[in-house]
């Protein structure tokens, strides 16, 4: 019996694989930066829109800026803070945590790590 | 068909049959998945003509469609313990044709359980959502796959999180990475009808993710 079906199928999933080795082989080059970016984004409990004045505010305090914002075009301010910090901001605007228009054109990004993570 | 030597509920109905009275509140499934070993296909075929409320599909023959709306499709696929978990081929028969899926080699026999008087075998939980979470599919698909990772994930227990991490290190650096990517996708998935919200569990997919890197197999 002839699977034609089957064997497109496994087409596909040779074709999925090829991407996923050529992802695996961009993890340190410039396609790997939305893996970075995720990863950073793994460990933030709350995220928030602050304007660039109170990013630059929070560096010059300490906070350091990840490096993986600096990758991205337009490059954003990503700085982990703790919670009374960044509410400690009025201007701060909350944004859910996961990767939708808002939270991506957001130029300065104040992210609260999870409890016990340090960054 | 169940009952046949080494043949596993495989996908997305696991994790509801793993809940505590098979209460089935998890997920949503749109088929059952049987996993057939390779090595047990001929005992399985020998019990298909006794699959009397099913037929098989004109268009995939791995597929039974139900005669009655009440049942859900059956969708054979095949397991082989040798294969590499990157790989699949197709193992051809006139009956019953089975993609099989390099990734179901890290599924391993678990808990039986009794349902409506008769035995159905599970993976173990370990196995099968690694295999969720180092499947690299797309869409919609790769979400749902995700989020039965998810299920499973929210029934683990800590012997079951330890065994995942074991397999974990078996993997080949690509398939680690993979399942690094994946785990950081969940983590910023929004809720889907029929599927567990995600959100709530962003902390435990974080923490499975930084118990993985600790391990110092970091791809």
């Amino acid at each position: 019996m002839t699977t034609p079906s089957l064997d497109r199928q496994v087409r596909e999933l040779r074709s999925q694989l090829l991407v996923r080795s050529w992802e695996y082989r961009q993890r340190h080059h410039a396609h790997g930066v939305w893996f970075r970016f995720r990863r950073v984004l793994v460990d933030a409990k709350e995220a928030y829109a602050i304007p660039r004045p109170e990013a630059e505010a929070l560096i010059a305090n300490g906070s350091h800026a990840e490096p993986v914002g600096s990758e991205l075009q337009p490059p954003k301010l990503i700085i982990f803070v703790p919670a009374e910090r960044v509410r400690a901001i009025p201007t701060a605007r909350s944004l859910e945590v996961r990767l939708s228009a808002d939270l991506l054109q957001a130029e300065c990004l104040a992210l609260v790590p999870f409890e016990g993570v340090s960054r | 068909m169940l009952e046949a030597p080494g043949t596993l509920v495989v996908g997305s109905e696991v994790p509801n049959l793993l809940e505590p009275g098979f209460a089935a509140t998890l997920v949503v499934s749109q088929d059952l998945d049987i996993g057939v070993p390779v090595d047990g296909h001929a005992a399985l075929k020998e019990r298909l003509p006794g699959l009397r409320e099913f037929e098989p599909s004109a268009d995939e023959p791995s597929v039974w469609t139900p005669r009655s709306p009440d049942l859900l499709e059956l969708n054979f696929v095949g397991m082989d313990s040798k294969q590499d978990p990157a790989e699949a081929y197709v193992l051809e028969d006139d009956r019953l044709p089975l993609l099989v899926f390099g990734g179901l080699a890290l599924l391993s026999p678990g808990p039986q359980i009794e349902l409506e008087g008769g035995m159905v075998r599970l993976p173990r939980l370990a196995g099968l959502c690694l295999e969720k979470l180092v499947t690299g599919r797309t869409g919609e698909k790769g979400e749902r796959d995700l989020l039965v990772a998810l299920a499973l994930l929210t029934l683990a227990r800590p012997a079951d999180l330890e065994e995942l991490e074991g397999l974990y290190r078996r993997l080949k650096p690509e398939a680690r990475h993979a399942v690094f990517a994946h785990l950081t996708i969940l983590s910023l998935l929004g809720p889907r009808d029929g599927m567990p919200d995600p959100r709530p569990w962003r902390n435990e997919v974080g923490a499975l993710l930084r118990r993985l890197e600790a391990q110092g197999q970091k791809p």
